[in-house]
């Protein structure tokens, strides 16, 4: 696994995601036929099976769904953020689509299910390549 | 997980297609020899999906234990379930694996009082919530009811399999129904094919690889309404001793071993026979519900 944890840059999966990051723009996939936001990537539309899918920038701007405070390095990168918020944020464009990240700039005792929550824009915090992604903090 | 509940039903066809007499399941892991930084273990297989690779692992969102904790904080949000219900579900099952000479825990108490003054491992998870990690393995033979009556152990019959999907398979993160599992699906089917109701099950193995997890199976499997599963297990419901509905009464995963199901089935034959440890009193139906996030299935077995 090549730099672990970081983002594999070039697999064609997610590089429209990772690019749109280093641009500090947020992209999530979106039907040309019938508009439903796609994610995680896939080849055809969940709802419409149509095949053409379009990156689409969306606000930045969701709910905080679920989120631990990690304790522990579970694996040894993650051992100088300890303790640190990840979790899964509802975009307001559509709840069903959940993006994981890092809850920065907060309290993590302060945290509250559902709260509304904004994207900001910070290099990943592990050693290797400067990786810039999507990070979340209270709105 | 799930092979050790629709094993029996893959042997069934076997046999009746005359393509074996005997069939055994063995399954062996050495994780806790290779544990490392949890990529040769149990992480690794969702490291190794791409997307999850690309688009959890970057954000720390990785693994089981933050997948769970995270299922665990929404659980509690959506339906009230409580630090105190995930420790009872602890509490029971080290008391079961007390009894047990073969569990890894077999020596060591846990009350609901130490349970609670536990750090937190990733809140609201505590090491005490979280399955062991073991080197071990176990196996179980099959056979047909007629060669089965000719042995000298008392027959147990494999009378119900179901086995059920998440529509959103591993990416846990996206499933919609988030604190729910594919019992709801599967043990509908095992039942119905035992002819049996939730309510006639004496005795209940689980996998546990969390308390939330088998929270929430009890719940899905039928056995208390959803998101009554904290009340119902704080009513000291799954103790091998008195509860209504025993549960995992060799230790379980996160008290016996994480020998990843087959020794929940392996002590469900015990209990129907009579010989387990930590007996459940004129044990006849027993279940087995397994299930690993993307998958359920569920295993009817009866004295025979």
């Amino acid at each position: 696994m090549s730099e672990f944890p970081l983002p594999e840059l070039e697999w064609e999966g997610t590089r429209p995601f990772w690019e749109a990051a280093a641009r500090e723009a947020l992209v999530i996939p979106r039907c040309d036929a019938c508009a439903a936001w796609v994610w995680y990537p896939r080849e055809c539309c969940g709802a419409c099976q149509a095949e053409g899918l379009t990156w689409t920038p969306v606000s930045g701007r969701g709910t905080l769904f679920t989120w631990t405070v990690v304790h522990h390095a579970f694996a040894e990168p993650f051992a100088p953020l300890v303790p640190y918020a990840t979790g899964l944020v509802a975009l307001a464009e559509d709840p069903a689509v959940r993006l994981a990240t890092l809850l920065v700039d907060c309290d993590p005792a302060s945290l509250r299910v559902d709260q509304p929550v904004r994207a900001l824009f910070r290099r990943l915090p592990y050693g290797g390549r400067e990786v810039v992604a999507p990070l979340f903090t209270p709105a | 997980m799930n092979l050790a509940a629709t094993a029996p039903l893959e042997a069934a066809r076997a046999l009746r297609a005359g393509k074996a007499h005997v069939l055994v399941n063995v399954f062996a892991v050495a994780w806790a020899t290779q544990r490392g930084d949890m990529l040769g273990g149990p992480g690794q297989f969702h490291a190794q999906e791409r997307f999850k690779r690309n688009l959890e692992v970057p954000f720390g969102w990785f693994p089981q234990p933050v997948y769970f904790a995270s299922i665990a904080r929404r659980h509690m949000h959506e339906y009230g379930t409580r630090s105190e219900h995930l420790g009872e579900i602890a509490v029971a099952f080290r008391r079961h694996a007390n009894r047990h000479p073969g569990a890894v825990m077999h020596g060591r108490e846990l009350s609901l009082e130490q349970y609670l003054a536990r750090p937190m491992l990733c809140d609201p998870l505590r090491v005490e919530d979280c399955c062991l990690i073991s080197d071990g393995g176990a196996a179980f033979v099959m056979t047909s009811p007629e060669r089965a009556r000719d042995l000298a152990k008392p027959p147990v019959l494999a009378t119900g399999v179901g086995e059920a999907r998440s529509r959103t398979g591993t990416w846990w993160a996206q499933q919609p129904d988030f604190t729910a599992t594919p019992q709801v699906f599967s043990a509908p089917r095992a039942f119905a094919m035992a002819g049996i109701a939730p309510g006639d099950v004496d005795v209940l193995t689980l996998y546990d690889p969390f308390t939330i997890a088998a929270l929430m199976q009890i719940e899905d499997m039928g056995f208390c309404g959803k998101g009554e599963g904290g009340p119902f297990v704080a009513e000291g419901n799954l103790r091998f001793d008195g509860g209504s509905l025993p549960t995992n009464p060799h230790g379980g995963m996160l008290s016996h071993a994480y020998v990843l199901g087959i020794a929940h089935v392996v002590e469900t034959v015990r209990q129907l026979r009579g010989e387990a440890h930590a007996q459940v009193p004129g044990a006849r139906v027993g279940a087995y519900g397994g299930y690993t996030g993307h998958m359920a299935s569920t295993l009817v077995l009866e004295k025979g």
